[in-house]
């Protein structure tokens, strides 16, 4: 079995490169892959935060490239899915612990006997995200719809499409706010992929359940009703080759609905 | 119906928030989490001034998350007010709830506070800047150690006489009372709190060498917090006076002592010392390792992080029978 390495980069910091990848790696494996998430910001580790799998992590991937362990022992089982696994990023070292080759020999071990390997990426442009994009063949470029973001994820694509391993890469637009697109406060989707042009993989809309799957360790595409949730569950589909339309994203239903209501409520009457 | 609300109740308080608005946001952002739903929520208001209106958008924001509003407690006389006019209960939460406690005699549950910050609209999603406490003492104190008032007494020398006034006796199990007569301990933690870890070590035989008394060994003293991603590693003892936080790691030969709240990873006796220990004012750490030993923290006891009182009851862990045992010190042997 010959895997597919995607990494998931962005360039900027906080547009939520993590939370996609937790959410992605979740939904494949649920569809029933054999998915291994990588996390390569090495320092600053979140991914298994989000995953809620911190206390499982005895060896780090740093342990693995410094034969300390086997890559198998460093593998942490995720708690619902047995199909998902982890390599975490050590927390007490840097980026220059590890380098492009080591996680080129990584990613390749791995892809034998997996479906899927993810990679989350740090921030930047420096080593770190060359150590990350060494061993993949694909790339989601994660953005979202601010000038900012789009200026780092201008950059990213360049030097993505510099790399001759890089088969292809995909946009995944995040944060989206409808109501703002409408009023003209936000760029819309359409601009962004103008901007861009570069191939859509996902719209994922701004949503107030990401901030509670965050804390509590359990990624947001597990919450059936959650917008955002079926938005990553697309997201999967389509990297798995299916055909599925974007998300009408024009009326929001839900919790978010009722805050907006209470508070069309409590403007009109004060 | 007042036990009820003791046992089944919430008290949001929400007395810091300067505008409707912002104290519309804050609850909402409270009401999201799930465990709030069905419960009765009590709310404090402070002094903002609310219209008949407005509170009855509040109300129906709680009922909304299938809650119910069962009390205010306010310090302004419009919101009472309004408030009377709507038939909301106005009552001193915190003076209700603490009577509440101390005359049933069984707390099952404690009233749990959930206390938000206002999350800033142009915060990142993910950032860690969302000052979000959540802490439930019921699941993870044992009850009747909160809700004693003499906890602080019970450093001072006293008799054991007087310790089993404050613990009433039948929250232990008979075997432990014998081993509280010996050695000023309570009860282990339950052994759910710490799960082992299979990692393929085994234990250290029980030789000479790995049984060095941690008296013996040289001690490093340490007067700063430790941070995420700082290693601290020495051979001997390791004292740090100060909280040890998630993402950190200390690592020594003998034991480790930590003057504070213990968030991080702590490895006591990594040359396969078992008679090591690891002892800190609040254990709440990641994973513990003793020896050859690695034990994660029990998933249910992932809380965000754990919020600084005076309360805090000293705990120790250390090896018996293969397995990490986890004591509370309630006074010096």
């Amino acid at each position: 079995m010959a895997g597919r390495v995607i990494v998931i980069t962005s360039g900027k910091g906080g547009v939520g490169k993590t939370t996609t990848s937790a959410n992605i790696g979740t939904a494949l494996a649920k569809a029933g892959y054999k998915v291994v998430l990588i996390d390569t910001d090495l320092g600053l580790r979140n991914l298994d935060l989000l995953l809620g799998l911190e206390n499982r992590i005895v060896y780090t991937i740093v342990d693995v490239i410094e034969e300390r362990c086997k890559l198998k022992q460093a593998l942490v089982k995720d708690k619902k899915n047995p199909n998902l696994s982890l390599l975490a990023a050590a927390q007490t070292r840097d980026k220059s612990a590890v380098n492009a080759e080591q996680l080129k020999e990584i990613c390749d071990t791995l892809k034998d006997e997996n479906d899927f390997v993810l990679i989350d990426c740090p921030a930047g442009i420096e080593q770190g995200f060359q150590n990350a994009v060494a061993g993949a063949t694909e790339a989601i470029v994660v953005t979202t719809p601010e000038m900012s973001a789009i200026r780092d994820a201008d950059r990213i694509i360049g030097l993505l499409e510099a790399k001759e391993e890089i088969k292809s890469y995909k946009l995944l637009l995040n944060r989206v706010r409808p109501s703002l697109i409408k009023s003209n406060d936000m760029m819309s989707v359409d601009d962004v992929v103008e901007i861009l042009s570069c191939p859509l993989i996902g719209i994922i809309p701004e949503d107030t359940g990401i901030i509670t799957s965050t804390n509590k360790g359990e990624p947001i595409v597990n919450d059936e009703d959650a917008l955002a949730g079926k938005a990553y569950r697309n997201v999967a589909q389509r990297i798995l080759g299916e055909e599925v339309p974007f998300l009408d994203l024009d009326e929001p239903k839900g919790f978010m609905a009722k805050i907006k209501n209470a508070f069309a409520k409590l403007k009109a009457k004060v | 119906m007042e036990k009820v609300l003791a046992e089944n109740g919430f008290i949001i308080d929400l007395s810091d928030a300067k505008s409707t608005t912002q104290l519309v946001f804050e609850l909402s952002s409270i009401m999201e989490h799930p465990e709030v739903k069905g419960k009765n929520v009590r709310l404090k208001l402070g002094s903002l001034d609310l219209k008949q209106s407005q509170l009855l958008s509040i109300k129906a924001l709680i009922e909304s998350m299938e809650a119910t509003l069962a009390y205010i407690d306010t310090k302004s006389e419009q919101t009472e007010a309004s408030a009377v006019s709507l038939g909301i209960i106005v009552s001193e939460v915190s003076e209700e709830a603490s009577v509440v406690c101390s005359q049933s005699d069984e707390i099952k549950v404690e009233p749990v506070v959930v206390k938000t910050e206002v999350p800033d609209e142009t915060e990142e999603v993910q950032g860690s800047n969302e000052d979000k406490t959540i802490e439930v003492h019921a699941e993870e104190q044992t009850g009747p150690i909160e809700t004693t008032d003499g906890v602080e007494d019970v450093y001072d020398e006293e008799s054991m006489e007087e310790l089993s006034e404050i613990i009433p006796a039948e929250h232990f199990e008979a075997d432990f009372e014998a081993l509280a007569q010996n050695e000023g301990l309570i009860k282990p933690e339950e052994t759910s709190k710490y799960i082992l870890l299979d990692t393929g070590d085994v234990l250290p035989k029980d030789t000479e060498e790995n049984n060095i008394n941690t008296e013996t060994l040289p001690t490093l003293y340490i007067n700063q917090t430790l941070r995420s991603g700082q290693t601290v590693s020495y051979e001997g003892n390791i004292l740090i006076i100060g909280d040890a936080h998630p993402g950190s790691e200390i690592v020594a030969g003998g034991d480790i002592t930590v003057w504070g709240i213990l968030g991080g990873i702590a490895h006591a006796g990594n040359q396969g010392n078992v008679t090591s220990k690891v002892r800190a004012l609040k254990l709440n750490a990641i994973q513990l390792r003793i020896a050859g030993l690695y034990a994660r923290r029990n998933d249910t006891l992932n809380v965000p992080y754990v919020q600084k009182t005076n309360e805090f009851t000293p705990e120790e862990a250390q090896i018996e029978d293969g397995k990490i045992v986890i004591y509370k010190k309630l006074r010096r042997d």
